[in-house]
């Protein structure tokens, strides 16, 4: 199944650029790119799994260095049917 | 965490540096007889300094010894089947963070070290004599795991109920208030060399959201956090911010006012 991002601004208060995870006409997850203010946690730059639905609605720690990473780790996620520990 | 490997060791010895903190953090929950001190004081300690990120004990051991932390941080902790670990407390200077094993055999979670460590092992058996020679120290020590109780309902409540950011600010306030008990807060300088995925896996938040609530603290002039020590800038906000009444704690006189 392919996945469509589309951007968009989430109200985080911070960490405001985000894309719409689409499978199909489905809206499976959000992400957020993090701001500098991560710079501490060596996450700046990084995209984040703000929240997911489904088989992504589950305690993640995810954080991707680019947008492909995040492609990649929804799409095993939705084919498995599965949450699990994940991010890079 | 690693397997516990001693650094250095020592045979038992009465009085190491750092065991009047259990005498201390007793004192702050209730009061002592001087016999009741000098038998805490005089328990024989094995001590032992352990590195950071170490397990002192682990779930399903059976210990014959519990130990005093002297020096450092202690987290407790459970990990979920794919490694996911929550830790439900922390321990300063003072605790001992697995007295429970005293009654309840099998270790029923993980505890491990947060920095460096010293700790003074006791052995069960001394533990008792001390308890049979002193019998009011039962309800002292029974008192001190009722508090802990009172801790993780505190805890729970936290996770389950409240904002990120004032999870975080409970924290630091129940920090700043526990170490003022055992005297290890400087002023407004409190001791807090944990990390930001440290307290997330204490809070239930992931690093991203310990981070932004951090800098929302900061942003507001509530806290400084750097270098391992948190500087409470406005004590009253910052309680406010955690909705924090520290009657949980169960200070006793001079302790009730942080």
């Amino acid at each position: 199944m392919s996945l469509i991002l589309q951007p968009v601004r989430v109200a985080t208060g911070s960490d405001e650029e985000g894309m719409l995870v689409f499978a199909g006409d489905r809206l499976v997850a959000v992400l957020v790119r993090l701001t500098d203010q991560h710079a501490e946690t060596g996450l700046a730059g990084h995209w984040f799994l703000e929240t997911g639905f489904g088989v992504l609605d589950r305690p993640h720690e995810a954080t991707f260095p680019d947008l492909e990473a995040a492609k990649g780790w929804v799409h095993a996620r939705l084919r498995d049917g599965r949450g699990g520990a994940g991010g890079a | 965490m690693n397997e516990l490997k001693p650094l250095n060791s020592s045979e038992p010895m009465p009085s190491p540096q750092g065991v009047h903190r259990l005498v201390q953090k007793l004192e702050s929950i209730t009061d002592l007889t001087e016999a009741e001190r000098q038998g805490l004081l005089s328990l024989p300690l094995r001590v032992q300094e352990v590195r950071a990120d170490q397990d002192i004990t682990r779930e399903g051991d059976r210990p014959t010894q519990s130990f005093l932390l002297l020096e450092g941080f202690i987290c407790r902790y459970k990990l979920t089947q794919v490694g996911k670990r929550q830790i439900f407390a922390f321990h300063t200077p003072g605790d001992i963070p697995d007295l429970l094993t005293l009654h309840l055999k099998t270790l029923d979670h993980n505890v491990g070290t947060v920095t460096a460590c010293t700790v003074g092992f006791i052995q069960h058996e001394h533990l008792h004599e001390l308890l049979r020679q002193q019998p009011r120290l039962m309800d002292v020590f029974w008192r001190d795991t009722l508090v802990d109780g009172a801790i993780f309902r505190e805890w729970m409540l936290g996770i389950g109920r409240r904002s990120a950011r004032t999870r975080i600010a409970h924290l630091f306030c129940e920090m700043t208030t526990r170490l003022r008990a055992v005297d290890l807060v400087d002023g407004n300088r409190v001791p807090l060399p944990i990390t930001q995925a440290e307290l997330g896996d204490a809070l239930g938040l992931s690093t991203v959201h310990v981070n932004r609530s951090v800098q929302e603290l900061r942003g507001d002039n509530l806290i400084e956090w750097q270098g391992g020590v948190l500087t409470v800038l406005d004590w009253e906000s910052l309680k406010a911010a955690g909705e924090f009444d520290p009657t949980y704690l169960h200070l006793s006189g001079s302790h009730t006012v942080p």
